[in-house]
């Protein structure tokens, strides 16, 4: 959405010279080209995702008026402070990071396999977190300080696996996602068999986040979570900017002298890594990584990817979600997971039938 | 005798043997090893011990079921990877064993169904549903129905089928009781009574196959080949597709589902006696019951005292050799 100009560019008729569609924003030294539509789309997300996040505050087991949540959201004192503040708050902003953590990650791997259809639930990445993450609780091991560096492991290994396997004289997409299909199953069945295995109580436990709940999720597993976002703001920076060059061809990139493979890695690690924590957090919530970016991508119509699009549509998914996923059945509970997969699942299915995979 | 036929010949008597061996592996070992002295004894001479009671009252009908679902299992995949052309067709990787746990989920929840008998109809309903789904969106857009397609919107067929069934079982935690036992994809613990209720389906789904093996060459060589042979094309999918659902709905029936065995076996079938169809369903049908029987043995061992799900062991073999089609050239061209 923004890209860095140098101020030394050449630059004699810049109104002409200046790609359709953008407009220059300078701050001092530093010039940006910004998409504008791109800029109108994030604004919008960033307000569908204000009522969201008022919204999911307000609804549950008793009403609460959005004047109320708006009074305790900013800190003013509000007879409703504990339900909206102690109670539904550190489920949302679970929520909030998981979404958002999944949709960068799917941009970011789908636009690395130039492939709307890579995405970490296909790719075998979420189920490696999640088979490590199972596996590590029937080994008795539940402390929230320790289960996301589980997954996040879990996560990565499963990539490397998949990307070791997959290679053979080159990365074909094709490939890719067919071992990533395999090692998935296979996966679930691990995790199934720890499953059968442990403790009848943390079986019940690992179960329900295996769907990918944010039953009972709070601060204790948005922490890891928003502190690994933290740490990955520099590199999403650089993602973004990163973004453009492995949109080019092998060919050209080649010869404008971009060494495509580093860069490559690096996204690649980037939403691997992203996926990974989320999943930790929340388990895996189906999909997300797979429409986010899809969503976000057709409402810009940018070249590449919207990375800060794709965060705001996919905390909106998981909040939506889990809105519907409390009240549905309501008092029974689904896991979000359920509803992410109902409706993601028939949208891939959609885009295997359309078949308009950018090659 | 042409050296390909006796190389046939040998590949099946072979396949025999190994099948013979795995019944016998399956009637011995376990949590209580019974020497196969006392297990011919028990079977042939009826024999009133405490290991002949084990083999005639608990081994006997895992056995029996473990035969009908590698049988059905194997078949299917033959059915499947020929009437699609197509390496990577699979009961479980095209979410057909999913559709039939779907139905099966259904008939407990809502239609109080609770024999395998009755929710075998169920399962066939689900199993065709989700075969027809998935092939149909595979099959449409640019380039027809090409392997990743394929597996992808099996994946995508599983995982929505696996989210609507987890909204039911989360809802009504009567059928969730029912069906956790059976989803794991097991053999064992259950009744010999299911055998006996389902083989007239089996029975027929194979001789079904058994009519279409000349028609699945044809179609091998492509569909204007096909048709210019005489084949009728639309009636011989039809009807291949019809017996696969009827052989994975049995085998999802009684077993649950089960994955990788239906892919495994053909190849390794074809690989050895090439690719007349009716030398690979031959074979398929000794090596299916073979594999399956092997994996419920294997995890019955490797954790004993307590038992791995024949379905998780099948899933972890099947991956190297899913791998190692995925790297052929010819599996995606690159």
């Amino acid at each position: 959405m923004t890209q860095p100009l140098e101020r030394t560019a050449p630059t004699p008729a810049p109104r002409r010279l200046r790609p359709s569609g953008y407009t220059v924003a300078r701050a001092g030294d530093v010039s940006f080209l910004l998409h504008r539509r791109a800029c109108a789309v994030a604004v919008l997300l960033a307000v569908v995702l204000a009522v969201t996040v008022v919204a999911s505050l307000c609804v549950g087991e008793s009403y609460v008026s959005p004047t109320e949540v708006v009074r305790v959201l900013l800190g003013q004192p509000s007879p409703d402070e504990l339900v909206v503040g102690t109670l539904r708050l550190p489920r949302l902003v679970t929520g909030l990071l998981v979404g958002a953590a999944f949709g960068v990650s799917g941009a970011l791997i789908q636009t690395v396999a130039r492939n709307s259809l890579a995405s970490p639930d296909v790719i075998g990445v979420t189920h490696g977190a999640g088979a490590a993450t199972v596996t590590a609780m029937t080994f008795g091991i539940t402390s929230y300080s320790v289960l996301p560096y589980v997954s996040v492991a879990g996560g990565l290994s499963a990539a490397v696996f998949v990307y070791v396997f997959a290679w053979r004289g080159g990365l074909h997409a094709t490939r890719f996602v067919l071992v990533g299909i395999g090692v998935s199953i296979a996966l679930g069945s691990l995790t199934r068999l720890f499953l059968t295995k442990g403790d009848y109580l943390v079986a019940q436990q690992a179960k329900v986040w295996l769907t990918g709940s944010l039953n009972g999720r709070g601060y204790d597993q948005a922490a890891p979570l928003a502190l690994v976002v933290a740490v990955l703001v520099p590199a999403l920076l650089w993602a973004a900017h990163a973004q453009r060059m492995v949109c080019l061809d092998d060919s050209t990139a080649t010869a404008l002298g971009v060494r495509l493979g580093p860069v490559r890695l690096g996204l690649t690690g980037l939403g691997v890594v992203l996926a990974s924590v989320a999943t930790g957090a929340a388990g895996p919530v189906d999909f997300v990584a797979l429409l986010a970016p899809q969503i976000a991508h057709r409402l810009t119509r940018t070249a590449q990817i919207p990375l800060l699009s794709s965060a705001l549509t996919g905390a909106s998914i998981v909040l939506v979600a889990d809105l519907l996923a409390r009240r549905l059945f309501s008092p029974v509970e689904l896991p979000v997971g359920v509803l992410t997969a109902a409706v993601g699942a028939p949208y891939l299915m959609w885009l295997i039938a359309r078949n308009r995979r950018r090659r | 005798m042409s050296h390909a036929t006796r190389r046939r010949i040998g590949w099946t008597v072979v396949g025999t043997l190994l099948l013979f061996l795995a019944v016998l592996l399956s009637l011995a070992l376990g949590s209580r090893q019974i020497p196969p002295a006392q297990v011919f004894d028990a079977l042939l001479h009826g024999g009133t011990g405490d290991n002949a009671q084990v083999v005639r009252a608990l081994r006997v009908p895992r056995t029996v079921i473990g035969v009908m679902v590698g049988l059905a299992l194997a078949v299917a995949g033959v059915v499947m990877q020929g009437i699609t052309r197509n390496p990577i067709a699979e009961p479980g990787i095209l979410g057909v064993s999913q559709g039939a746990a779907l139905g099966v989920v259904c008939a407990i929840a809502f239609a109080g169904v609770h024999t395998p008998a009755g929710y075998v109809w169920f399962a066939f309903a689900g199993a065709g549903l989700a075969a027809v789904v998935a092939y149909a969106v595979a099959g449409s857009g640019r380039g027809g129905a090409s392997p990743v397609k394929l597996a992808l919107a099996g994946a995508a067929m599983n995982a929505f089928i696996a989210s609507v069934v987890s909204a039911i079982v989360t809802t009504d935690a009567r059928a969730l009781d029912e069906f956790r036992f059976w989803d794991v994809g097991s053999i064992g613990g259950r009744d010999g009574e299911v055998a006996a209720q389902t083989w007239p389906f089996l029975l027929v789904g194979l001789l079904l196959v058994a009519v279409l093996a000349r028609g699945l060459d044809a179609l091998a060589l492509g569909d204007d080949v096909a048709r210019g042979l005489g084949h009728p094309v639309a009636l011989l999918r039809g009807l291949g597709a019809l017996a696969a659902t009827v052989l994975t709905g049995v085998a999802v029936a009684v077993a649950g589902p089960i994955a990788f065995t239906g892919l495994a076996v053909p190849h390794i079938a074809r690989a050895l006696v090439g690719a007349d169809h009716r030398w690979v369903l031959a074979l398929s049908a000794l090596l299916g019951p073979a594999v399956i029987l092997v994996s419920d043995v294997l995890g019955r061992v490797v954790f004993a005292p307590s038992e791995v799900p024949v379905a998780v062991m099948t899933a972890l073999l099947g991956v190297p050799f899913l791998v190692a089609l995925v790297r052929r050239k010819a599996t995606v061209p690159a």
